[in-house]
């Protein structure tokens, strides 16, 4: 029973807070893939500048919220001039260059933050700091307050997903994009604002993570490829899927690092992806017809 | 009744070219230094030669070429490491660890289509990158160094970048014959028409992911070749030789020789290794250059930087009539 | 086993996607050298019966024998393999190839050396049998074009080829006049009629356009919201009151 207080319980709470940061993440890149055909590898890089640019932001305000609402805009931003310029000419072509495109995305920005930021590791001291007593063990506040950022966070999106107008049409576009060609739609604004809004949401996932972890250049790689993994569970192109996906991956990571270390985690986690793979080759809510 | 290989395969400029790299080492300055670039131009620009029967003629991208090149540099390095000298030793283990390998990954890899294939090639390779530099079974992140050089025959040792370079131009060749003759073979045909229409492939009784499977299995051997010829070089294998960087870079090597040309990556590959060795001695933000020109390749140049697709036919294929 | 010359037989074979019955107990038999067309208003199931019996789909409930043998469930090459080769509605070709290597790599799929380790060196000749096929449908001039560059109607003539020389001995065409001008399509229809002649095919072909279908079928069944509402010879099915009205909808002026 202390075990379980001492032990499990915390762990399941961060893997419950790792699932949703990497929810947040691959469901931008499951988005962005329905919609643009476009798996883009520089979503880490995008998540990793969330984090440096909250870093910026605090050092100007010295406010860690201030970062929270800046720092993902900036990245929006960064995301909506990266879509108009280099995306955009490509939606016509084959997928596979997107794909490529994006990757040397990722290049310059993880390259371009380690110049401008340096190599080296940093931290983000969290807005407050103390513990809550709860179920029996005290639990640290600020891990208390990503769990319930994040839940309100994906809540926002489900309901944004299927409660008002912009976002049903985006649903049903990442569905089925052409679409949208059919309904009056300004396609390319849509686009555009998608891949922003994907880009801030992955930006707020690293800066909100990067008080409990470490911000380095390198950070969204590791990030990329679990989500990789995630999306690829979720079913391909399924919303909800990467969201289930990313909660089991982040309790499975979470829980596993009690018995192993982290890199036989990583194998870990690889392995329960191919048994998955073998039962259900389409993940947990891939379609019949969609990739195939 | 089928063409006779032969006329098929015979190009006339692969082999003035060839002929003319066996007279490289002669020119005044090529110094041991130059030598040794002159073998990682030729073996990076094989390896992409061989990803480009994916990307180029079937139309998948491998993000894990890496790890084949990787698996078959730790085959030959483990064996030279235990005293086991013999080049073709060294290529056989190379080619049952690496083929046994590219078994599972291209079964899986290839069970759905497009992007999939991207991710899924690139998280194995993940692992197995993860694997080398995290346990100690292969020397951990330090990987293992100062191994023997590979010996041909006997006491005939490959032992100077005189004779390495040599040994890949040889690869080289051959593997370019190999090329040549699987792209111009019925099963090169078929890898074009599943590059251009999948399904229609399928409707037509072929069985798409064999083919795939095929495809990958050859290119990742291929690939891990030259990775087994590697350690003489280097006297090392790492883990950093799997990097799922160094599979962007074997993928960018591709992208400026242009696709589906074959005779493209191989100029591409040489290329990147030159401009790496002239870019990384003079700016340390490299991988920026890198990056901008992978990108602007890909917005302006779709055909690869020298535009060697349309010199060579490229893509169109001629038609005998 | 084949008996009467029954070529295909679907047998009460039903469809559904969730709660989508697309096909229900749709049974018929296509024989040997006959042209049936399967007619019927969009959506009332014509596809997705092609793609059951073409492999893409597999029937919720029922069977389908080709020649005897059972085939529901089989992949789409295995099925193409046995002699059943597809066209289809949307133009489906090799787009940046050239339009004789678009039937070249059909036809070698049923060369010795398909699916054999000798296929990684050796190029089969099928060009004799490559050549003959566009020429009959006139495309010869154009063999060095890329697939892409070619006009619609030409598009779908090399479509047509596509599945041709695969050598089948059933070929089901969807919609092959489809983009057409009147014009076109009655030129491609008798040119269909001239070649499955020729080559003594049998041909199952699904129209949603009455006129089309009423030239060149033997016989004629019509599909309406996924079941089968009448089967017979052409005039027969033209005037059978049930297809005037589920099909051409309310009496016209």
């Amino acid at each position: 029973m202390d075990y379980v207080v001492a032990v499990l319980l915390p762990q399941l709470l961060h893997g419950l807070v790792f699932g949703a940061a990497l929810g947040l993440l691959a469901l931008g890149l499951t988005v962005i893939f329905g919609l643009l055909g476009v798996m883009n590898f520089a979503h880490g890089e995008l998540y990793m500048l969330g984090a440096y640019a909250g870093i910026a932001v605090i050092g100007m305000t010295h406010s860690f919220w201030a970062a929270l609402v800046v720092a993902p805009l900036a990245v929006g931003a960064i995301g909506a001039l990266t879509e108009v310029t280099t995306l955009r000419p490509l939606y016509r072509r084959e997928p596979l260059y997107g794909l490529i495109l994006t990757f040397g995305l990722a290049l310059v920005f993880r390259e371009g933050a380690r110049q401008i930021w340096g190599g080296d590791m940093r931290r983000i001291m969290p807005p407050f700091t103390g513990s809550t007593p709860l179920l029996g063990m005290t639990y640290p506040n600020y891990r208390l307050f990503l769990l319930v950022a994040s839940s309100v966070l994906l809540l926002a999106i489900w309901l944004f997903f299927t409660r008002t107008r912009a976002g049903v049409l985006v649903r049903a576009a990442v569905q089925d994009a052409e679409m949208l060609d059919g309904l009056g739609v300004n396609v390319p604004r849509v686009f555009t604002l998608t891949f922003a809004g994907s880009a801030a949401l992955a930006a707020l996932a690293g800066l909100l993570l990067a008080p409990i972890f470490t911000v380095y250049p390198q950070m969204g790689v590791e990030m990329i490829l679990l989500a990789f993994i995630v999306v690829i569970l979720g079913g391909m192109g399924s919303m909800g899927g990467s969201v289930v996906a990313a909660v089991v991956i982040g309790l499975a990571q979470s829980l596993l690092t009690l018995w192993m270390n982290p890199q036989r985690v990583a194998i870990a986690i690889f392995t329960i992806m191919i048994v998955i793979l073998i039962v259900r080759p389409r993940g947990f809510f891939g379609r019949e017809g969609v990739l195939e | 009744m089928s063409r006779a290989v032969y006329a098929r395969v015979f190009s006339r400029w692969a082999v003035i070219v060839w002929l003319l790299l066996m007279l490289l080492p002669a020119l005044p300055f090529m110094s041991k230094f130059y030598l040794l670039l002159a073998f990682d131009a030729l073996l990076f620009g094989t390896i992409a030669m061989s990803l480009d029967l994916l990307m180029g003629y079937t139309g998948l991208v491998s993000f894990g070429h890496a790890a084949f090149f990787g698996l078959g540099a730790y085959a030959s390095a483990a064996l030279l490491e235990r005293g086991i000298v013999s080049l073709w030793a060294c290529l056989l283990l190379a080619v049952l660890v690496v083929g046994l390998y590219a078994l599972v990954v291209s079964f899986f890899a290839t069970a759905r289509r497009g992007i999939y294939f991207a991710l899924l090639t690139l998280i194995f390779a993940e692992v197995v990158y993860t694997f080398f530099r995290y346990t100690q079974t292969f020397g951990g992140s330090d990987g293992i160094q100062g191994v023997a050089a590979p010996r041909l025959v006997g006491d005939v040792a490959i032992d100077s970048p005189l004779r390495n370079y040599y040994l890949v131009l040889v690869y080289l060749g051959l593997a370019y014959l190999a090329c040549r003759v699987l792209v111009t073979s019925h099963f090169g045909r078929v890898l074009v028409a599943i590059r251009e229409n999948e399904d229609r492939a399928r409707f037509l009784g072929y069985n798409v992911q064999r083919y795939k499977m095929a495809v990958c299995m050859i290119s990742a051997l291929l690939t891990g070749l030259g990775g087994a010829l590697y350690p003489g070089r280097s006297a090392f294998a790492t883990p950093d030789l799997m990097l799922w960087t160094v599979s962007g870079e074997f993928i960018i090597m591709v992208m400026i020789g242009g696709l589906g040309t074959l005779a493209g990556p191989v100029v591409g590959g040489a290329f990147f290794v030159l401009l790496q060795e002239k870019v990384s001695s003079y700016v340390d933000w490299y991988f920026i250059v890198i990056g901008l020109v992978l990108i602007f390749i890909v917005l302006f140049m779709p055909r690869g930087l020298l535009g060697i697709r349309d010199l060579l036919g490229g893509r169109r294929w001629r038609t005998t009539a | 086993m084949a008996h009467d010359g029954v070529v295909l037989e679907v047998d009460s074979v039903s469809k559904s996607f969730g709660a989508l019955a697309a096909l229900s107990r749709v049974s018929f038999a296509v024989r040997q050298g006959q042209i049936f067309s399967v007619i019927g208003p969009n959506g009332a199931g014509k596809s997705t019966l092609f793609n059951v019996i073409s492999g893409l789909h597999v029937p919720t409930v029922g069977r389908v024998r080709f020649r005897g043998r059972e085939i529901a469930g089989f992949s789409p090459e295995a099925i193409n393999r046995l002699g059943i080769a597809k066209t289809f509605q949307i133009t489906n070709i090799f787009p940046e190839i050239s339009v004789f290597e678009n039937v070249r790599v059909a036809a070698q799929s049923r060369a010795r050396e398909s699916g054999r380790l000798a296929s990684l060196w050796r190029l089969p000749d099928v060009e004799a049998g490559a050549a003959g096929l566009l020429r009959a449908f006139g495309l010869d001039a154009k063999r060095h074009e890329l697939a892409e560059n070619l006009s619609h109607g030409e598009q779908r003539y090399l479509e047509i080829c596509l599945a041709l020389a695969t050598e089948p001995t059933l070929v089901l065409l969807d919609e092959p006049t489809a983009g057409m001008t009147p014009g076109e399509t009655k030129e491609a229809t008798a040119l269909i009629r001239k070649i499955a002649a020729a080559r003594g095919l049998t041909v199952l072909l699904i129209e949603h356009d009455m006129s089309v279908v009423m030239g060149i079928s033997d016989r004629v069944a019509v599909l309406h919201f996924g079941e089968k509402i009448a089967e017979g010879a052409p005039e027969q099915v033209r005037n059978d009151p049930q297809v005037i009205e589920a099909y051409l909808g309310p009496p016209e002026a």
